[in-house]
């Protein structure tokens, strides 16, 4: 196994805040399931998201009606369950990713201002 | 641990936590799939099965933050009712205004003419003293009674929506999402006697939905439902009171009493009742 990188456990802290916001973009560009979610997440850079921690969170989201999920036979195997976005989330997806942006350009003007290029 | 003792620990800490048995079926299913495609053991990818299963439940009773819309305008006002038995006032100078976007709970002990109140209001009862205004359609769903034995579950959205000028696809497809939010599949061809008492509840709740009155009123539609089912309920409430409309609960339940607008208590006052 890779070392893990010496900003592991903030990085962790992270998407734990911003897991959901990133769940619904993926999801606008088309329906998906849990695992493709997982694998998109690792390609974007953001790490192996275990199984454990997905599925809650998709949970939560389809109690708040941002997305909904059909089961569905795959190409292969057995029923999947796929997950494609409401028109709240689509909407939750344009405020609540509008007001992360808007936030982390100030923590970066912070972090500037405190000499990190 | 195999797979599928991990599965067995999870679908059976669920069900400890009186999570609906549909809802147990589809995190199993979810977490098979998840394991073939990804081929890691469940235990490596969803850690203890008990510790997920509480994370799963504890999802699914999350508090849904949504925006409230402006409450709006009176859609049932009762003023001064009263009902009488023979010689006993059932209840009496009874008072409840509702307005769209908000939801009232009506409580009491047995007896305190919780449901008799609730006819009152719907139309089925008149009061002997007291008025009543409506100022919109009224969706009513009783303690019991209100569907027809012999009538399988699609019938009834039909004959409903019918009376209530929906076309009978549509009222078919809308009673069956409404169903599918209360985890009941009502595509059953079984007849309405052949159905559990918290299903055909469900069923009853459904009726007083179709047609999407601005007014329900709901008489303790709940009984025979399991934990996962009562919170879906609640959460079709709250749906309904953002979406504007003014809703009516008689409960004799009273953990949701804060989450509402207004309570009625129809409990008497030592006075009264001994007078």
């Amino acid at each position: 196994m890779s070392p893990e990188p010496p900003d592991v456990a903030r990085r962790g802290q992270w998407l734990r805040g911003l897991l959901d916001i990133c769940v619904l973009a993926l999801l606008a560009s088309g329906e998906s399931y849990g695992y493709e979610l997982t694998q998109a997440l690792e390609c974007a850079g953001l790490g192996q998201v275990q199984g454990g921690t997905l599925y809650p969170v998709l949970l939560r989201l389809e109690r708040a009606g941002l997305i909904e999920a059909a089961w569905r036979a795959g190409e292969t195997g057995p029923a999947r369950k796929y997950y494609r976005l409401t028109a709240a989330g689509r909407h939750e997806l344009g405020a609540g990713g509008a007001a992360w942006l808007a936030f982390a350009e100030r923590v970066g003007g912070i972090l500037r201002e405190g000499g990190v290029e | 641990m195999t797979d599928q003792e991990w599965l067995v620990r999870m679908a059976l800490e669920l069900r400890r936590r009186a999570v609906a048995e549909s809802r147990i079926n589809q995190t199993v299913g979810e977490a098979v799939a998840h394991a073939r495609d990804s081929g890691q053991t469940t235990e490596r990818a969803f850690g203890l099965p008990e510790a997920y299963a509480a994370q799963v439940a504890s999802s699914l009773m999350a508090h849904v933050a949504r925006a409230r819309p402006r409450i709006g305008e009176v859609r049932l006002a009762a003023r001064g009712i009263g009902k009488r038995y023979r010689r006993r006032w059932v209840i009496r100078d009874v008072d409840l205004v509702v307005r769209a976007g908000q939801t009232a709970a009506v409580v009491g002990a047995n007896g305190t003419g919780k449901s008799t109140f609730l006819a009152i209001c719907a139309g089925f009862l008149t009061p002997d003293a007291g008025q009543v205004t409506l100022h919109g359609a009224v969706g009513f769903c009783p303690q019991d009674g209100g569907t027809l034995d012999y009538l399988r579950p699609a019938e009834h959205f039909a004959l409903l929506g019918a009376g209530r000028g929906t076309p009978r696809a549509e009222a078919r497809r809308t009673g069956r999402d409404l169903a599918a939010t209360l985890q009941w599949n009502a595509d059953s061809d079984d007849q309405a006697r052949h159905l559990s008492g918290g299903t055909r509840q469900k069923l009853n709740l459904v009726l007083a939905a179709l047609g999407d009155p601005e007014i329900l009123l709901l008489d303790e539609p709940y009984q025979g439902f399991d934990q996962g089912t009562y919170l879906d309920f609640w959460d079709q409430v709250w749906q309904w009171r953002d979406r504007g409309k003014a809703v009516v609960v008689v409960t004799h339940l009273l953990e949701n009493l804060d989450r509402v607008d207004t309570v009625l208590d129809l409990t008497p006052r030592v006075s009264e009742a001994e007078a």
